[in-house]
């Protein structure tokens, strides 16, 4: 193990046996005698490391497998094979040490329970994590401080919007003070605001208590706005460990090219230098192969009459789709661990 | 094998007490409503009684009184059962299908007594509260005979039917980390349990298997009630304590199996 890495997994391969359920009234007969079952690899021997501070963005479509990556990171799933260490632990060993220590948030569940005040969930977690009293009473405060919470401790959970019960699961999992974080789509279904003051608090945190924190999200804004460094897992495989800078760099093909033109394209089509993205009133957006962009940039100021010409990466989100749409194989959805049962 | 940390549980459980009648306290109309409905149950019970013992002096050799102290115990441990275990071991299900219970293992405490004590519906004491006159009354009619090593005794038999019960539901709900929806088991359950209001004994040979081996309801609310009576033996006092030491082992084994399957590591 690297000396400061917190996070250290090593060959980690996860492979889910599914029922397979055939339509049809008969055939559900049948699987009640036999089952036909597949396997489902869901985790590919992927290896990575995160020192002590980091904030790592953790990127795939659904069903890459983050979250079973997540699960076995915090202990809740044993992997079919390799090995990792979180803190100096094997995670699913669940060593209470090691669990004091992390925490777990999941965008999509709530452990804040429904019908009692936000404030004794709190409580709960107080006497679970045997958190001494004047500790708690501080985290609270700051907590309460930093995420607006004061007019909600009192509500009951059902009362809140999801936004304000999003704010009160993230403190409600951050009480005992953990160092390491694993958020598995913390902003999903938010408001752009609300995202943006969640984002603010990861950072906050992380700066305040030197966390290390893996974090999942579908928002591209999250990822830029905290994460220097992603790694990007495609049907459980490892693609991409790097800075977010440099994925545009190794995967986009193409660079996107703006020209502000004085007389419109005087005639000329505009096709034969690019792909067409966009063209309104001398603006044109052109998508041109990585390797051509300095001969095409070098006609268009030949050949046109050019008052502006920008040469930019594709943004972040259409280098990801980019990425994901490459692979051949269908994916599949066995992101959560247990088949639909209804 | 066995949660070692007595204080910190009991601190837990404590919690999880306070934060339940404070949660309840939001829902007061439910202490009346438990209320009637305890007081209906009481009153068909002991109707019940009332009806039989005007026919004959005996039921399958029990006495009046003897028969008031098992419903005494019926309500007692049904009691208990409704404010602890039923509503936590709901819970749990759904936990187990919603993914939440996620967040139970990855809390720094034994998950068994997590999901055992998490939820707990204080009205549903209403039933205990209405046992402990029944139960008083039984024992003065029943005069004199319980010393100290009687009632002794009857606490033992008490607990361990509670352990009983306990354990054997915690199996069938550990049943839901392969089957996901096993709620019907729960209701199964419960209409056996209603057979615990009259002694085993009166029932065909089958039943009483039945209600004995596979159902234990018989320990958890005969048996007890024996006790108080004296007509206990020695024999049935031992194998009670025998089977609920058993059970709560073989429970506690089950459930990790269960944990095990759920985290993929029986594979």
């Amino acid at each position: 193990m690297e000396q400061d890495s917190v996070i250290h997994i090593d060959q980690l391969s996860k492979v889910y046996t599914v029922n397979e359920r055939e339509a049809g009234l008969v055939a559900a007969m049948r699987s009640l005698v036999k089952r036909k079952t597949r396997a489902v690899q869901a985790v590919d021997s992927i290896s990575f490391s995160v020192n002590e501070g980091e904030i790592v963005g953790f990127l795939g479509p659904n069903g890459a497998g983050k979250t079973t990556t997540l699960k076995m990171l915090s202990g809740l799933l044993h992997p079919t094979a390799g090995s990792a260490t979180v803190l100096g632990f094997r995670p699913w060993e669940r060593n209470r040490d090691y669990l004091r220590r992390m925490t777990l948030v999941m965008g999509q569940r709530n452990q804040l329970l429904w019908d009692i005040p936000v404030i004794d969930t709190f409580e709960l977690n107080r006497a679970v994590y045997r958190i001494p009293e004047p500790q708690f009473r501080l985290g609270v405060d700051e907590l309460t401080d930093l995420l607006d919470l004061e007019p909600l401790l009192q509500k009951p959970t059902r009362n809140l919007s999801l936004g304000e019960r999003m704010k009160c699961e993230i403190a409600a999992a951050l009480l005992h003070r953990p160092s390491v974080l694993f958020l598995d789509e913390p902003t999903i279904g938010l408001d752009v605001t609300m995202q943006r003051r969640i984002r603010q608090f990861i950072t906050d945190y992380n700066m305040r208590t030197g966390a290390t924190v893996l974090l999942t999200s579908h928002y591209m804004a999250d990822v830029e706005a905290l994460c220097k460094r992603v790694i990007v897992i495609h049907h459980g495989k490892l693609l991409y460990d790097g800075e977010l800078t440099g994925l545009a760099d190794r995967f986009a093909p193409f660079k996107t090219v703006e020209v502000e033109l004085h007389n419109g394209a005087g005639g000329q089509p505009l096709a034969q230098y690019g792909e067409l993205m966009a063209h309104s009133e001398g603006r044109v957006t052109l998508r041109i192969p990585k390797a051509e962009t300095a001969s095409v940039t070098g006609r268009l100021l030949a050949e046109l009459e050019v008052s502006d010409l920008t040469v930019q990466d594709p943004p972040i989100e259409d280098v990801i789709e980019h990425v994901f749409s490459q692979s051949p194989t269908p994916l599949d959805n066995s992101d959560s661990q247990r088949p639909p049962s209804e | 094998m066995i949660p070692i940390d007595t204080m910190f549980y009991f601190r837990l459980f404590a919690t999880y007490v306070r934060v339940g009648i404070l949660g309840e306290l939001e829902y007061r109309a439910n202490f009346w409503i438990n209320m009637i409905q305890s007081a209906l149950d009481l009153s068909v019970a002991l109707g019940g009684l009332a009806v039989v013992f005007s026919h004959t002096d005996t039921l399958g050799g029990w006495r009046p009184e003897e028969l008031l102290a098992l419903i005494g115990v019926y309500f007692l441990i049904g009691g208990l059962i409704r404010t602890i275990i039923r509503p936590s071991m709901t819970q749990f299900m759904d936990q187990v299908r919603q993914g939440t219970l996620d967040f139970t293992l990855t809390k720094p405490a034994d998950s068994q007594v997590l999901v055992s004590i998490q939820r707990i519906e204080i009205w549903r004491l209403v039933d205990v509260l209405i046992a402990l006159p029944v139960l008083a009354t039984a024992l003065v009619r029943l005069g004199t005979r319980l010393g100290l090593a009687e009632t002794a005794v009857f606490a033992v038999t008490l607990l361990c039917g509670g352990l009983i019960v306990y354990s054997f539901w915690l199996m069938l709900s550990t049943c839901a980390f392969w089957f996901v929806k096993v709620e019907n088991i729960q209701v199964i359950f419960m209409s056996m349990w209603q057979a615990g209001r009259w002694p085993v004994t009166i029932y065909p040979a089958w039943l009483r298997s039945v209600l004995t081996f596979l159902v234990p309801v018989a320990f958890a609310t005969t048996v007890p009630a024996s006790a108080v009576s004296g007509r206990i033996t020695t024999s049935t006092l031992l194998g009670t304590i025998a089977l609920a030491a058993a059970l709560l082992l073989v429970s506690r084994w089950f459930w990790r199996v269960g944990i095990r399957f759920y985290s993929g590591a029986s594979a």
